[in-house]
């Protein structure tokens, strides 16, 4: 691309081509599979939160009508994990979490399966539960995992023990002598959260079948590939035996980032010979959520009096609940948004995964980022109080800029966030104050900065130039309605290719079809399908030319590829059709075809600075919001006056599209903020179980997100372009936490801020934070390394 | 026991247990699988169909109580490629992601936009308090809504 200007060439703001199917209620979704042939399966689940398993008889409920099949853990042996085999698929022995699958009944119904349940035989024992991470941490605390040493490790490096599933460090500097300095002012604050649950319309589905000795299934997943890993990994058969498939997915968030129940239905597909579909309740979806983990939040300090950070250390204890899961990687986030933002010193930061009786939990849309800006945008306001600056005049003299380095030692390139303060003080002043609209409310208004990266990773994408003239892109790309299959690609496929974004193809998810990607998720599949999907147009235009070259007698640098046409430069017309050259290259060599890949680029970090660390170096992509809030005194309701979000995109391929992911992710973060509440009771169930009492944002609660795109920032992915999906949400939490704070005058140190809560801090009745098993001393906050 | 009703103009014999909610009979006998089924518990809206012209959760009805009952499901409102104006705007406009609640949502907003051609943005967004979406953050829905409302009659 580098002859022509990516704008002269591509279509922007395409409009999707599932919109019309999916308002008429055509799009088939994973739950929409159906057909007489179509067994249904349901999954028995424990009802503690950890004992032994006495007894499992199922052999009357193979008695029940409609029963097919039943399936119980030594169907599915093998251990899975990110990092560590831990996790079962079903429970065998203990059962370690409420709501933990122990059997799977397929049935010609699924009320017969329901059914059936009831007859199996289930004796269960209960033995002594960790509820929170402060159980699970005190001294002669009951093992999780009392086998967690005999655990296959699947990455190497990290550290763990006991009731840490997974510990991710990073030391860089002398922090002890930072903090020794006799110039600096120490400030240490303490932070929590709780759990977030994504809620996709469309629950964790699938329906699988066994053909020809393989595995086929349909899943409503992110990651095609991990679905394949996972289930040969627990029926122990090769990778290869397993094909999987994504329809259209009605939503992820991150919830589908990880396999679930997928291998459930291979096996009770391989037992029955029939295709078999498993599909959460909305009540098991609530239940066994892979929810934004809850977490606990120590941060202290040593700044100058101009603000220099010159030494931070912070330690971050993740609540993995009874699986290692996606926070076992997810640790390794803690130290690039944590870690982000500002220009620090020495410093050295822990975060931990920690095993507890809970349910799992699992990667949400930003992840631990949401909750690690927040804990230090709150951190920053009262460094900024504490040295009596401004907190505008803090941010603004002390963010990332270029060349400064990060918290692993990488070396930034681009002023980015000062500029995006900047731009941010302009969309303020453009919309005006909203604090008429407070009346009598208390008001505040805070504007916070957040770190996060374009996740990348190998990606594969092959294009083939059909006879026609138009190109199918075959990847294993989802579509879970960010848009990405049906705006992005074709566009980038078209732009390479000179032809409309209307005739390229663009295969659904297909392991058979396509080579390995990571997934969808961390906004990458723009980035690394794009720029896969690029490098396979290089190849095709690379023998499509070669080909013209010799039919128009011209050399390959004089050729251009536009409107489907191959043109001698500046002679419009002279040129012949795509088709053409594609019907002389089939009389050739065939047809034309071509294949490309990306992986993670190699940015650098400090060595030796990480421990634990899935991720050392990354491409940071950035985001400034601003809030203004008002508050009811007496019931402690927050009512969001204005939203405003500068946000690095890179290049911004579809305005319309990021716009809607930015209200979208905004409002998101509105529930988190606010009112999405998940507490865990004494038999270690979420008390939440469905709509009437888990408060997602109704169209009432949203408000116009204003925002202005930060275009220009270096990025590796095509066209300059960054991931824009998984961002919107990074600092809402930090931004309505740090403009309560200003309201009321208070510290602000937890979420969800319910009215219940706001109304205690304004009365000064909420307890102060008390965290007793994180020591004050960092080091003991780690496990000592050998 | 069979039921006998109307949905989306045909007369339809229900077989089935009375107590069935609608939204199953529609989705798993019927197939008619754009009726979507998400929290059975009335909140969420997907699986809005109109009933005699009012739009009704139909995870909340059993098919007993709908005998001679007029159903009309989101299959029954685009005729052939002629698309209803409101879903027209959500294409137009770029305004859907996943597309889980779209269905629910036009078939709450139809008769909405039928009763009140003229609404406020906020009257909007009241009408909607019954359909979640967990995307879209909703306020492209209402821009959508409001293009397609005759601006000089807008009130705020």
């Amino acid at each position: 691309m580098s002859d022509q200007s990516f704008a002269d060439k591509a279509v922007m703001d395409f409009p999707r081509r599932d919109a019309h199917d999916k308002v008429t209620g055509r799009t088939r979704f994973t739950v929409d599979i159906g057909g007489s042939e179509v067994l249904h399966a349901a999954l028995l689940r424990s009802d503690h939160a950890s004992a032994r398993i006495i007894k499992l008889d199922v052999e009357p409920a193979r008695k029940m009508p409609g029963v097919r099949a039943i399936a119980t853990g030594s169907d599915v042996p093998g251990r899975y994990g990110i990092g560590i085999a831990d996790y079962t698929l079903l429970a065998k022995d203990v059962v370690r979490y409420h709501g933990e699958p122990i059997a799977a009944i397929a049935a010609d119904t699924l009320e017969q399966a329901r059914a059936a349940l009831d007859a199996i035989e289930l004796e269960l024992e209960p033995l002594p539960a960790s509820l929170t991470m402060a159980d699970s941490l005190a001294e002669n605390a009951t093992l999780v995992h009392p086998d967690w040493q005999d655990y296959e490790v699947l990455f190497e490096g990290g550290v763990r023990g006991g009731n840490i599933a997974w510990e991710a460090t990073v030391e860089r500097g002398d922090t002890d002598a930072a903090f020794a300095r006799e110039d600096v002012t120490i400030v240490e604050g303490f932070y929590e959260v709780g759990r977030q649950s994504h809620v996709p319309f469309e629950p964790r589905a699938a329906v699988a079948s066994f053909e020809d000795g393989r595995y086929h299934i349909h899943a409503s997943t992110q990651v095609p590939w991990t679905v394949r890993t996972v289930t040969a990994r627990v029926l122990g058969v090769p990778e290869s035996h397993v094909r999987v498939t994504v329809p259209t997915v009605g939503g992820g968030f991150g919830l589908k980032f990880d396999a679930s129940i997928e291998p459930c239905a291979a096996v009770l597909a391989r037992m029955t010979g029939r295709p078999v579909s498993i599909i959460n309740s909305r009540r098991e979806e609530q239940m066994t959520c892979l929810s934004r983990e809850n977490a606990e939040i120590r941060i202290r300090s040593a700044v100058t009096s101009e603000g220099e950070i010159v030494g931070r250390e912070a330690t971050v204890l993740m609540d993995c609940g009874a699986y290692g899961g996606e926070q076992v990687f997810l640790t390794t986030m803690t130290t690039h948004t944590l870690g982000g933002n500002y220009k620090l010193g020495a410093v050295r930061i822990c975060s931990r995964a920690v095993y507890t009786n809970t349910p799992p939990n699992g990667a949400f849309r930003a992840c631990n980022g949401v909750y690690n800006t927040f804990a230090l945008e709150r951190h920053t306001d009262e460094i900024a109080d504490a040295i009596g600056m401004d907190r505008m005049e803090f941010r603004r003299r002390h963010v990332l800029g270029d060349q400064d380095i990060s918290a692993t030692g990488q070396v930034y390139d681009g002023d980015v966030l000062a500029p995006m303060l900047e731009r941010m003080e302009v969309l303020r002043a453009k919309s005006g104050s909203r604090k008429d609209l407070a009346g009598n409310r208390f008001y505040g208004e805070a504007t916070t900065v957040g770190t996060w990266l374009i996740f990348v990773g190998p990606s594969a994408a092959t294009v083939n130039l059909n006879y026609d003239g138009s190109a199918t892109l075959v990847t294993t790309g989802v579509e879970l309605g960010q848009g990405t299959m049906m705006q992005a690609l074709p566009q980038i496929v078209a732009a390479n290719l000179g032809i409309a974004p209307e005739d390229v193809i663009v295969k659904t998810a297909d392991t058979d079809a396509a080579g390995r990607d990571l997934g969808v998720g961390g906004g990458r599949t723009t980035v690394s399908i794009g720029a896969a999907s690029e490098a396979a147009c290089t190849v095709v235009r690379d023998k499509l030319l070669g080909v013209a070259s010799e039919i128009l007698q011209t050399p390959k640098k004089d050729l251009v590829l536009a409107r489907g046409r191959i043109e001698i430069k500046g002679r419009p017309g002279s040129g012949t059709t795509i088709q053409q050259v594609v019907a002389e290259a089939e009389s050739r060599f065939g047809p034309i075809s071509g294949s490309g890949s990306f992986t993670t680029p190699p940015f650098e970090c400090m060595p030796g600075c990480t421990a634990g660390h899935f991720i050392d170096a990354i491409e940071p992509v950035f985001a400034v919001h601003n809030c203004e809030l008002a508050i009811d005194p007496d019931t402690g309701k927050v009512d969001i006056l204005a939203y405003r979000v500068v946000q690095d995109v890179g290049r911004a391929l579809n305005p319309r599209a990021i716009h809607g992911q930015i209200q979208g992710g905004v409002v998101q973060g509105f529930g988190y903020a606010l009112h999405e509440e998940i507490t865990i009771n004494e038999t270690g169930a979420f008390d939440q179980t469905g709509f009437e009492n888990y408060l997602l944002p109704l169209a009432t609660d949203s408000i116009p997100v204003e925002f202005d795109l930060y275009e220009g920032a270096p990025a590796v992915g095509p066209f300059g372009t960054k991931g824009a999906g998984e961002i919107p949400i990074l600092n809402v939490a930090a931004a309505i936490g740090c403009a309560v704070a200003n309201a009321t005058g208070k510290q602000v140190s937890s979420m969800p801020l319910t009215p219940p809560k706001i109304a205690a801090l304004i009365d000064d009745c909420n307890p102060p934070l008390q965290h007793d098993h994180i020591s004050p001393v960092w080091s003991e906050n780690t496990i000592e390394r050998k | 026991m069979t039921t006998s009703l109307m949905i989306n103009g045909e007369e339809r014999s229900l077989t089935c247990d009375p107590r069935t909610p609608l939204v199953d009979v529609l989705r798993n006998e019927l197939r008619l699988t754009g009726t979507r089924n998400v929290c059975r518990e009335g909140y969420c809206g997907a699986c809005s169909v109109h009933v005699d012209g009012k739009p009704m959760s139909s995870c909340l009805l059993p098919v007993g109580t709908l005998e001679g009952r007029d159903i009309v499901t989101i299959e029954g409102i685009s005729q052939g490629d002629k698309l209803d104006v409101i879903q027209q705007a959500f294409i137009d406009l770029d305004v859907i992601q996943c597309g889980m609640c779209f269905p629910g949502m036009v078939m709450t907003l139809r008769p909405f936009l039928r009763d009140n051609p003229s609404p406020s943005r906020d009257a909007v967004k009241f009408a909607l308090v019954g359909n979640v979406c967990r995307c879209t953050g909703y306020e492209r829905i209402i821009d959508a809504v409001m293009s397609v409302v005759d601006a000089t009659e807008v009130t705020e």
